[in-house]
């Protein structure tokens, strides 16, 4: 019997099939285009054409997209990306003290002492530093966001960039860019600028201790994580499933809880990429508050309401999903 | 004549002082509606965009309810305690008003120094006087004023199991719309709170005394002092401080008690015109697993691995 994860995040949707001993057997990463419903389904399709429903033992999402998520598939539990993020990193690697994660929109540090969470914390308001920075860089190099990394590796004397603000890196990148600077050295620059705010923003005041790793899409990049161990100056492990530890961590969490309840799981079946899927947004008018609800719709039945705040529709959410 | 006053800002702590004291002059009252996506959507459109959020909002309030009033109550707050200054933003808020939003009525723009009783009938006066000159009913007035706001108390006191201290500017604490309903989010998970409110005085001031230097900010000296008296005296589990993105005097009280209260969890949530709630969510729901657990595991580490997610300590 297999446990499934999704991890629906902004760049990335994630599937992870466990086997009994968590190991992973099956593991998908498909870009989310703006379009989470779609790449949850496009995941499953991919999915089923070698597993059967019956083999599904328990289900679980994360993510910024988890609700949508756990609606369309019937999901036994819908854990944020913090916790996700922990158990996986903890069931990787026993004795991690300190994980990294750069996501699509978001970057957080996770200390972990004695298996346990202590402290964690994620970026605030703004973006900078995390993976579609990063991609949109590349996008306007012209470099493909898998050879990246390659490019930083490459550099004699890494220049340095604004890292405070997306807005302020990219101005400074392109000033160096046209006064000649070498492409190479602005990247491994923008990588050294990324470490050093995710490190003076993001874990600030954090005690790094080893063992680091390092998890999430950004993982891939090698100039990123050589600028970490370079900073940090000790070794930052990358573990094998680095980009799908989200969609691990729900897996994992999922088979607790099925296991804990004994009631079995609501996964609704591969089927479900199938059903059709649409979303219908409207502004209630009960009160002043004018929240812009939103209603999923399986093949035109709603399943499920978000958005609103009084509860008045998304009562009928939470009895859903539980 | 009707007087206007806006729910934004301090209005939470002040409200009973400014209506008593209007409506015991005789006038009528107009409040502007709790704050909601027109407010936001109306304040950001009048208001300098260097601003932070809680002052946009009050400029939506104030915009709402500009054309069904003839005076326009805009407290121009200097002090609340002696020698300590509130938010300088507080210091030009008429001016603000009147130049950012066309067609104001008349606003009052006398300074208030709230802790001096003196000032505070000054105030009176010179406010008062768009509606009488008879010192009589404005001292009349302002005594009943300040029974009613002597008499109002604010705060959260709500002890649980886990409890946090919920700390930030009273106007960002006490907005359930700014802070995307964080009271009602902690209360559905089970959480306790503690405002600042209820933070032993004693203990506070002797906390604030140990500072380097005293503080220059009233906000500075409530929140440090709170967080750091509830910290010492083990009355909360963690510490969720709420901030409006850009705000000067929270980069450093987050800092400070950062530096006193070291590996103590504590997090911040910074707020701008987003309304998208699933960040706020996905921060909560970490943040009180990880207290959760922490509480659970206090008597009792579990060895490598083991305890994260057991029966007995369900996520």
């Amino acid at each position: 019997m297999y446990s499934l994860g999704i991890d629906v995040g902004s760049v990335s949707t994630n599937l992870v099939l466990l086997d009994n001993n968590n190991n992973v057997v099956e593991k998908l990463y498909v870009r989310t285009r703006g379009k989470p419903m779609e790449a949850v389904q496009l995941v499953l399709s991919e999915i089923r054409k070698k597993y059967d429903s019956k083999q599904i033992y328990s289900a679980g999402t994360t993510g910024s997209g988890r609700m949508i998520a756990s609606i369309q598939i019937g999901a036994d539990i819908v854990k944020n990306e913090i916790t996700a993020h922990a158990v996986a990193a903890i069931q990787t690697e026993k004795d991690v003290r300190t994980v990294l994660e750069i996501g699509g929109q978001d970057s957080k540090i996770i200390i972990i002492r004695d298996g346990v969470v202590t402290d964690f914390a994620m970026n605030t308001v703004c973006a900078a530093g995390t993976g579609s920075f990063l991609d949109r860089q590349a996008e306007r190099l012209g470099i493909p966001i898998e050879e990246f990394g390659d490019h930083a590796l490459k550099a004699a004397v890494p220049v340095r960039i604004a890292g405070r603000c997306a807005v302020f890196a990219e101005s400074d990148m392109i000033h160096k860019q046209q006064l000649g600077y070498n492409t190479c050295d602005i990247i491994a620059g923008l990588c050294d600028a990324l470490v050093r705010n995710y490190l003076s923003n993001v874990a600030k005041g954090k005690e790094i201790l080893p063992k680091v790793i390092f998890q999430g899409g950004v993982a891939a990049n090698s100039g990123i994580h050589r600028a970490f161990e370079k900073a940090l100056n000790m070794p930052v492990i990358i573990p094998e499933h680095y980009d799908v530890m989200g969609a691990l961590g729900a897996a994992i969490l999922a088979r607790e809880k099925v296991n804990r309840e004994r009631a079995g799981t609501r996964f609704k079946g591969f089927s479900v990429s199938e059903s059709s899927f649409k979303s219908k947004s409207f502004v209630c008018s009960g009160c002043s508050n004018q929240c812009e609800v939103v209603s999923v719709l399986e093949n035109q039945q709603p399943v499920g309401y978000f958005g609103d705040r009084c509860g008045k529709y998304n009562q009928f959410t939470a009895s859903a999903t539980g | 004549m009707r007087v206007g006053i806006p729910k934004g800002l301090l209005y939470c702590k002040y409200h009973p002082f400014f209506e008593t004291f209007f409506r015991g002059l005789g006038a009528e009252i107009v409040n502007s509606e709790d704050t909601s996506k027109n407010i936001l959507n109306m304040g950001v459109k009048v208001c300098v965009d260097e601003a932070c959020l809680p002052v946009k909002i009050y400029h939506g309030h104030a915009a709402s309810i500009k054309d069904r009033c003839d005076l326009l109550v805009v407290p121009r707050i200097m002090q609340v305690h002696r020698n300590e200054y509130i938010c300088p933003k507080f210091c030009g808020l008429p001016e603000m008003i009147v130049h950012s939003i066309p067609g104001m009525p008349p606003v009052t723009s006398a300074p208030l120094y709230m802790h001096s009783k003196k000032s505070l009938f000054q105030w009176c006066v010179s406010s008062g006087s768009a509606i009488t000159r008879s010192r009589s009913r404005i001292r009349h007035a302002f005594e009943l004023a300040l029974k009613a706001q002597n008499s109002h108390k604010t705060g959260i006191m709500d002890q649980k199991d886990i409890t946090v201290m919920l700390a930030g500017h009273p106007y960002i604490v006490y907005d359930a719309f700014l802070n995307m309903d964080i009271v009602n989010k902690l209360k559905a998970k089970g959480i306790g709170i503690l405002t600042e409110e209820f933070a032993p005085c004693a203990a506070s001031e002797s906390q604030v005394k140990k500072l380097l230097k005293k503080p220059f900010w009233t906000f500075q000296r409530n929140l440090f002092g709170a967080s750091a008296a509830l910290y010492e005296q083990k009355k909360i589990h963690g510490i969720i401080y709420l901030s409006s993105f850009a705000c000067g005097i929270d980069s450093v009280v987050i800092d400070l008690i950062r530096f006193h209260t070291g590996d103590f969890p504590m997090l911040v949530i910074k707020f701008d015109e987003h309304t998208g709630e699933a960040g706020v969510d996905t921060r909560l729901e970490a943040f009180t697993d990880m207290l959760e657990r922490r509480v659970l595991n206090e008597d009792n580490r579990p060895t490598y691995g083991q305890c994260l997610y057991s029966r007995q300590n369900p996520v």
